[in-house]
């Protein structure tokens, strides 16, 4: 049996937004350059701005790139999850444990229908574990490296400067350890994107209360020795550089993706490194996450709202809760350009 | 750089450096009751600041013997005078965080070679003025006869406060540190506006250089990750390189306070003798000070000097135009190009070095080194220091290009003397002339002309028995400047000058100058007015403590003037063209070839074909340098290097400085006593505990060549005295540390206390709640924690750092007036909480970068200023000749017309 949840109309979202429980961080973990899973924060970094001007290809030839290709399910996240509830000796709480980009998908959901997704949803011990469908994703992928790519930059290059963007930002310690050789020659640093450092949150959106796991680019200042305290996150982004009416029009739809990624983790600060077309860096821009919604509905251009988003995603959500009663696994499915989500179960694993 | 020109010629140079401070003042009723300012409400200045560092001794000097006014009669006036100027400080600042209070304690060494000089001159000077004080009393007793009794004049007789125990390890610091925690918490507890304030005093026995402390303070916060890097910093204090060491923080919102002169004008004379104001010492009938009335009014209306904002982002504004250079084949980073500004302008004078010879701030010595460093950086390959630290092969590219033009500089400096020298002449030819035609006209002489006034009264008996009435131009020290002549620089610079002189010179020198200038207008001395000569060269002399006439007793006046070589006139009594002191010649005569042999011969005494050890001297004098940029950019390097000799090499004797390597040892910090032993004269010992004493005066002392009675002051090549070099003997520490030794186990309990080891205390209010909640938990609820408490950055407003308990000390006890006469009360329920405190250390260089997030203040400069700027900057400089070592390639020979 499939239950369906008609996105549109996505207008009987809008308005007023449901209570949105501020994230607060309770755990987190790093992989290592070779992508080795730790507890802990030995992977954070810390925001220092780049030179401008730096090409941003410099070094792609030595990128370490992490093969995304097998499933890593939820895998890191639950680790997390369960070494917490070790040592505080309780279960979480939470109705939907997650990673920050499956939430995303759906929270975009209201104004963005061209890929569509996949997911599949467990419900265990009263939590919906919910992970991409690995299988969906990888075929999905492949139809899209078929298609042809029309810049004369290859592809990817393009996705090698989101990276190496960070590499120039960021630093391993505080300013004010680390040295000044290191700050001056980030640009000769080896890109390697298996190095990451993860946030795991308690958040909510509505009724329903959310644990959630997803990366952080770097930190501005240090954690609060108080623990869910908040964080000033960095969240690092690159885009093309504005030049034209339409150029800020693109832009702004990107800052949707941009603005409910750091919404759900807490991220204050967005810092968007903007290119030239061959891949320059030729500005910085500090954005506040929170005020990005308002900031783009005063010009009125970019067609997304932020509030549709977070109501939206909270009445999916708890209608979700009320469709997966059983235990077992459900998929999540949206086609793309389909103006509804399908949940049903499924036999396998 | 630690001598006050440097700021007339920063604020000539950059005029819009220097504002005006606007400030709130007490409101007073009809009823005589004072309605105190608010600080709560925002600053008047239309910006709110951070934090207030106060380099606390330019505030205790003008406090314990004032300029201005009759002089603390003891150390608790002291006291409350400290506190009423600091608390005006503060309220002008209203910092909104942090205030910062530091004294200077134990120097480095190589700053104890400059106070051992200035105490050993200030002991001669205040031996002299002792005797020319009883030369005065014995004149006026003389003239005044039996119509006065002579014992009241010397009982009231101002008891001079010895400014020689504003130095660590003496009582008198032990009562100002006690005074200033009493005063901050007492702040704490009652004023509003520090409700949130931290308070941190780093009192002497803390080591370090007030504002060095201070320095080191701001590096260690700009570390850490949660220091806000648009912190508004105002650092309050006397000495010239302050904006320097704010320049060199690379923290941009920063600003420097100081008091301005307009004051000046309305300071009212004081008698010489009693310190009173009303008559002066001629009419001094020695009465007791008169405690309310008609002067004591006059007191409370005396207009409070106005203070100046130093802005240093302003002046890196100005730099980042002048130091631009277009096309460097590296990327131009202003902030490394400050910072080589900064080692430059330290070659031109600092506080650890004498200066090099060619290099004058007056003669713009700045300009012709940045010329040198803009035409060379593109081809040194990168800037010449870093983080701190000096890069010696282009340092080499530096004074290079200096020594090529040094002969030039020295045969011009010697041109422009002596065509100033003519002018001088010739315009004072012409005013006898005047005065002449004028006397003919008038038909009689002597109406208060100042020739006439000073012929009269050269001969004491001439002195008339009743002086003319006080506020005559005769009883001026120097003539009331003509407002609209000077320009607002001028004022400031001449307050600059004053006040180094009384912060940083000795008081017993200033004393000396009064004393001077009472033996001046005795003479009435011609005073030159204060416009003569172009490019302000005025203020110098005007200000100069120790002006050639001062010098000079009144009896031997006469027979000395007319000794002077060449002066047949008048000249040798005035100011403007002083003398050399006890007739020295000029024998090394820079401006003729041959010099440096000359130089080293009668310098150094040592052989004029002895080239090494000119190289040696400048080897010596390059770590000198490399020491001081560290000092100022990454703390202390080393307690123990100084520069072992009087004189600086010429630009020419570095050769091959980038085969040298330079490494410093932090070494050992002195105790009090021994900074004492070091820099005080034998004349000074009561600031010494006794125990000490005979290593100073026993002949048999086996230190006791350290204590020269006689010493000689070198002029080399100056006019004044004060210009000169002290030719004392250099301290040899381990023979004063072995002959101390035997002494330290003689000292008494509470000495053996003053010569320890300090540490910074941190002091809030139960206001600031998170923050005195989490300090008081951890240390005093019933399970204590660990010994040192990190503090969290969150919770303290940025403040990074270990606090500590303090020995003995509980909370919410009673706040004690730590003074005999309760000028102030006790609090019996003390609100503010103390413990030590402690900034984190880093094991990195403090980098010379922005720190990300900053944001830069709005521009101050507009299109014009920018433009004549780049106008002057053309040519600046460039007077003696072509700078460029290899000409070859980017801008070369004639690249700057
Ligand atoms: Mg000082």
């Amino acid at each position: 049996m499939t239950a369906t949840f008609p996105i549109q109309p996505a207008a009987r979202f809008a308005g007023q937004s449901e209570p949105v429980k501020r994230p607060k961080e309770f755990a987190c973990f790093s992989y290592d350059k070779d992508h080795q899973y730790h507890p802990g924060d030995s992977s954070l970094k810390w925001y220092y701005p780049p030179t401008l001007g730096t090409d941003l290809s410099n070094g792609f030839e030595k990128f370490i790139k992490h093969d995304d290709s097998a499933d890593e399910h939820l895998d890191s996240l639950l680790k997390t999850i369960e070494t917490h509830e070790k040592k505080t000796n309780k279960q979480i709480d939470a109705h939907i444990v997650t990673w920050r980009g499956i939430l995303t998908k759906i929270m975009a959901a209201p104004f963005e229908d061209r890929d569509g997704f996949e997911m599949n949803a467990t419900f265990y011990r009263n939590s919906i574990f919910i992970e991409e469908n690995h299988k969906c994703k990888e075929a999905s992928r492949r139809e899209q490296d078929n298609q042809t790519w029309k810049s004369p930059i290859p592809q990817e290059v393009m996705q090698f400067w989101g990276y190496k963007f960070e590499t120039l930002s960021t630093l391993p310690a505080t300013w004010g350890e680390t040295s000044r050789d290191y700050i001056e020659k980030r640009d000769n640093e080896i890109v390697n994107n298996k190095e990451q450092y993860c946030s795991v949150v308690r958040t909510g959106l509505g009724k329903s209360i959310i644990c959630l796991g997803g990366e952080v680019d770097a930190i501005w200042d240090s954690k609060p020795k108080v623990q869910g305290a908040p964080v000033n996150w960095v969240e690092l982004k690159t885009s093309a550089e504005i030049r034209s009416d339409r150029d800020m029009d693109n832009f702004e739809r990107k800052l949707m993706k941009f603005w409910i990624q750091s919404f759900l983790l807490g991220v204050p600060k967005i810092i968007v490194g903007f290119r030239s077309r061959d891949g320059i860096l030729v500005k910085l821009q500090e954005m506040e996450t929170n005020s990005i919604p308002t900031t783009v509905q005063r010009r009125g251009r970019a067609g997304w709202d932020g509030n549709t988003c977070i109501n939206f995603a909270s009445a999916f959500l708890e209608w979700l809760r009320e469709v997966m009663t059983d235990e077992g696994v459900f998929r999540v499915r949206r086609k793309p350009r389909s103006s509804h989500i399908e949940v049903f179960q499924v036999e396998e694993v | 750089m630690g001598i006050p020109a440097a700021f007339r010629w920063l604020s000539t140079k950059y005029p819009k450096i220097v504002s005006a401070v606007a400030e709130d003042l007490p409101l007073e009723m009809p009823d005589g009751t004072m309605i105190p300012v608010d600080t709560t409400q925002p600053n008047p200045n239309g910006e709110e600041f951070d934090n207030l560092y106060l380099d606390m001794n330019g505030i205790v000097h003008p406090c314990s013997h004032p300029e201005d006014r009759p002089a603390p009669k003891d150390e608790e006036e002291m006291m409350v005078e400290i506190f009423k100027y600091t608390d005006r400080v503060v309220n002008m600042v209203r910092p909104r965080k942090l205030l910062m209070i530091a004294v200077d304690g134990v120097a480095p060494r190589a700053k104890m070679n400059q106070q051992r000089s200035r105490r050993f001159r200030a002991a001669r000077e205040a031996q002299e003025k002792e005797e020319d004080k009883q030369e005065l009393l014995k004149i006026l007793r003389k003239e005044k006869g039996s119509t006065q009794k002579e014992e009241p004049i010397e009982e009231v007789v101002q008891k001079v406060f010895d400014s020689n125990s504003i130095t660590p390890g003496t009582p008198f610091m032990d009562i100002l540190a006690a005074s200033l925690r009493y005063w901050c918490s007492y702040k704490l507890n009652t004023d509003p506006a520090w409700a949130n304030m931290k308070v941190i005093i780093s009192d002497a026995t803390v080591p370090g250089e007030g504002e060095h402390k201070i320095m080191n303070f701001v590096r260690s916060q700009r570390g850490s990750p949660d220091h806000n890097p648009n912190t508004r910093h105002v650092i309050y204090g006397l000495d010239a390189d302050l904006i320097m060491l704010g320049l060199v923080t690379h923290e941009p919102h920063f600003r420097v306070l100081r008091e301005d002169v307009f004051a000046q004008d309305s300071k009212p004379r004081l008698c010489k003798l009693c310190g009173q104001k009303g008559h002066d010492e001629r009419n001094c009938r020695g009465e007791a000070k008169e405690k309310e009335g008609e002067f004591g009014e006059k007191e409370k209306a005396l207009p409070l000097k106005p203070f100046i904002w130093l802005h240093v982002s302003i002046l890196r504004e100005y730099l980042a135009i002048e130091l631009n250079i277009p096309g460097l084949p590296f990327k131009f980073d202003l902030e490394r190009a400050i910072d080589d500004w900064v080692f430059m302008c330290s070659f031109v004078g600092n506080d650890f070095l004498p200066h090099l010879p060619a290099l004058e701030i007056r003669e713009n010595g700045i300009d012709t080194l940045t010329a040198i460093w803009k035409d060379n950086l593109p081809h040194m390959g990168g800037y010449v220091t870093k983080d701190g630290h000096v890069d010696l092969d282009r340092a080499q590219y530096i004074l290079s290009g200096l020594a090529k033009q040094e002969d030039a500089i020295f045969r011009r400096r010697k041109e422009t003397e002596d065509r100033r020298e003519a002018g001088f002449k010739r315009r004072k030819l012409q005013q006898e002339q005047r005065d002449q035609q004028r006397d003919q006209r008038n038909g009689r002489g002597g109406h208060g002309g100042q020739d006439n006034n000073r012929s009269r009264y050269r001969n004491p008996e001439n002195i008339p028995h009743a002086g003319p009435p006080p506020g005559l131009q005769l009883y001026s020290l120097t003539p009331k400047p003509v407002k609209s002549l000077l320009t607002h620089d001028m004022v400031v610079n001449r307050q600059a000058i004053d006040q180094a002189n009384v912060a940083n010179k000795s008081v017993a020198s200033v004393l000396k100058s009064q004393i001077q200038g009472l033996m001046a207008q005795s003479e009435a001395a011609p005073v030159v007015p204060a416009t003569p000569d172009s490019k302000g060269e005025v203020i110098q002399e005007e200000t100069s403590p120790a002006s050639a006439l001062g010098k000079r007793k009144a009896s031997i006046m006469e027979e000395e003037s007319a000794s002077t070589p060449g002066a047949n006139s008048s000249d040798a009594e005035t100011p403007k063209t002083p003398v050399a002191e006890e007739g020295q010649e000029d024998t090394v005569k820079l401006w003729e070839e041959g010099y440096a042999d000359r130089y080293y011969e009668q310098k150094f005494h040592v052989d004029r074909n002895d080239i090494e050890f000119r190289h040696k001297v400048a080897r010596a004098y390059v770590e000198g340098l490399a020491w001081v940029l560290e000092y100022y950019s990454q703390g202390c390097p080393s307690w123990e290097w100084f520069y072992p000799y009087h004189y600086a090499p010429f630009a020419a004797d570095f050769v091959d400085i980038g085969k040298m390597s330079i490494s410093f040892e932090k070494g050992r910090i002195a105790r009090p006593y021994e900074q004492l032993m070091s820099v005080l004269p034998a004349a000074s010992r009561h600031s010494i505990p006794e125990v000490y004493h005979d290593l100073m005066t026993n002949e048999k002392s086996e230190i006791i060549d350290f204590y020269p009675e006689e010493f000689d002051i070198d002029l080399n090549g100056k006019k004044m005295a004060w210009q000169g070099v002290a030719l004392l003997p250099f301290i040899n520490m381990p023979r004063l540390l072995a002959a101390m030794e035997i002494k330290n186990e003689l000292l008494s309990p509470e000495d053996k206390v003053r010569n320890g080891l300090g540490k910074d205390v941190l002091i809030l209010s139960d206001s600031h709640a998170n923050l005195y909640d989490e300090i008081t938990t951890h240390f005093y609820s019933k399970k204590q924690g660990a010994p040192f408490f990190t503090l969290d950055p969150k919770t303290s407003d940025g403040l990074t750092g270990k606090v500590e308990k303090i020995e003995g000390y509980h909370p919410h006890g009673s706040l004690v007036y730590p003074l005999s006469r309760n000028a102030m009360p006790d609090v019996e329920y003390d609100r503010s909480l103390s413990v030590h405190y402690e900034y984190p250390k880093s094991a990195h260089d403090h980098k010379s970068m922005l720190l990300r997030g900053v944001k830069m203040p709005t521009p101050a400069l507009d299109r014009s200023d920018v433009e004549i700027l780049k106008s002057k900057g053309q040519n600046s400089g460039r007077s003696y000749g072509g700078v460029p070592l290899s000409g070859g390639r980017g801008r070369g020979g004639g690249g700057y017309n």
